[in-house]
């Protein structure tokens, strides 16, 4: 009977911590200090260090979620991702990284509206951006693309740079890559310009 | 005692609804089904949303309101861009459409760009797929599709004439009953990169006849006989005028 009761007991714990996954919210706040991921993306997750890093808070969690694999698994090699956040992430479980992302995730929503006078706009809108990424980079419309509202100049360009030229192509780049021949460099630039400013 | 059975009793349930959940997400989308390089794998066999739409009622105005998604890419006309990067849609045979769509989002044919479009959360079930089918069957076609260099069209009207014409028709008319596509006057560009995916077995809901029929072709027959499908005219009551803006969408 004791060992029935200890067996229940220990069920009950390993039912407990699937029960509790909102809780986990508090141990993604603790585990993005823990890891240093605030050196680089700042304490409030949305004021990177420098220009060229991306803001975290409020990002899609799947997206992130991911991007954390990917990255992990050395799938997504581009820019800083092999040398800085690789290294970062060897010592970051798959549980901690779902904190991690529902923790970002929660410091959302992403919204805001841009200035619809800017010429990055109307590129934004006929070069099919919209399409997945939703009005004013506000509304992706699957959990795994990710919101552009007032996220990084620098980062947006890179981005989507490298994966125009295939430099990214992990994941779900090859939904975007094969539309990408239709904006140039300073079309690029007109639209990182106009999604960074949506506030 | 008999709190910790009713904790666990709780605790099971509620994983149970957890489970149930994370069931219920994919049963919404189609069931992927045989694909080329698969055993078995049969042509147009895949039957699922492709039957039931084919048999539905379309209702022109949903079929317009469907669009709408579609638009975006393809232009309020179905028009597609002439470099050949979103193919043009307007005046293409219902159940062509119906049977790349139901395939697309049942990751039949891969298509990452095209696919969180076509789901049914986007779109709507069957009706919807008969109801979009039958609007841009209606549409009136791109007056000035994207043609090819204009080099060799003796050639590709030659290559034409001996392999494409049984199944495409001798105008590249397609064939609605047999789920061929009308060719005439489709994106030179569009026309060659799904080509080269047949060719390579990357497009998986392929015809193998097709894929047999043309392993032969060197590159430059290949962009001959393109060429000259991009240059045959539609049809005059089918084409629209040039600089046409689809009423619907203004």
């Amino acid at each position: 009977m004791i060992v029935n009761k200890s067996r229940a007991l220990a069920a009950l714990v390993v039912l407990g911590g699937i029960a509790a996954t909102p809780a986990l919210a508090a141990d993604g706040k603790a585990l993005f200090t823990d890891k240093g991921c605030t050196a680089c993306h700042g304490e409030d997750a949305k004021t990177p260090l420098e220009a060229g890093y991306p803001k975290l808070a409020g990002q899609n969690a799947t997206y992130m979620v991911n991007q954390m694999k990917d990255i992990k698994a050395g799938k997504r090699a581009n820019g800083l991702s092999p040398d800085t956040m690789k290294p970062i992430l060897e010592e970051v479980s798959e549980e901690e990284m779902q904190a991690l992302a529902d923790y970002l995730a929660s410091l959302g929503p992403i919204a805001g509206k841009g200035d619809s006078a800017h010429p990055g706009k109307k590129l934004y809108m006929t070069k099919t951006c919209i399409a997945c990424h939703g009005k004013d980079g506000t509304k992706p419309i699957m959990k795994t693309y990710p919101f552009l509202a007032g996220q990084d100049k620098d980062y947006l360009i890179r981005q989507a740079t490298d994966i125009k030229t295939s430099t990214r192509n992990h994941g779900l780049t090859n939904s975007m890559q094969p539309v990408m021949h239709l904006v140039t460099d300073e079309e690029l630039a007109q639209i990182a310009d106009f999604l960074a400013n949506v506030k | 005692m008999k709190t910790i059975f009713k904790a666990m009793a709780v605790a099971l349930v509620a994983t149970a609804a957890l489970s149930t959940a994370a069931i219920a997400g994919p049963k919404d989308k189609p069931a992927q089904g045989k694909l080329l390089g698969d055993k078995d794998y049969q042509w147009n066999a895949n039957g699922g949303e492709k039957d039931e739409a084919e048999h539905l009622k379309p209702d022109l105005k949903n079929g317009r309101d469907v669009y709408e998604v579609c638009a975006a890419c393809h232009l309020p006309e179905g028009w597609g861009q002439t470099d050949g990067t979103f193919p043009q849609l307007a005046g293409q045979h219902p159940k062509v459409i119906i049977k790349q769509l139901a395939d697309i989002r049942a990751l039949n044919r891969d298509n990452p760009t095209m696919y969180p479009f076509a789901l049914p959360d986007q779109i709507g079930g069957p009706q919807s797929i008969a109801d979009v089918a039958a609007y841009i069957q209606k549409l009136k076609m791109n007056p000035e599709p994207g043609v090819g260099p204009g080099t060799d069209l003796e050639h590709g009207k030659k290559l034409y004439q001996d392999n494409c014409v049984r199944c495409h028709g001798q105008h590249g008319e397609g064939d609605n009953e047999k789920y061929y596509p009308r060719l005439e006057g489709q994106h030179y560009n569009y026309l060659m990169r799904q080509y080269q995916w047949i060719k390579e077995g990357k497009r998986r809901n392929a015809n193998p006849d097709m894929v047999k029929q043309i392993q032969g072709f060197t590159d430059k027959d290949t962009s001959a006989v393109l060429d000259y499908v991009s240059r045959i005219k539609p049809p005059a009551d089918k084409i629209g005028p040039k600089g046409w803006e689809n009423p619907d969408f203004q």
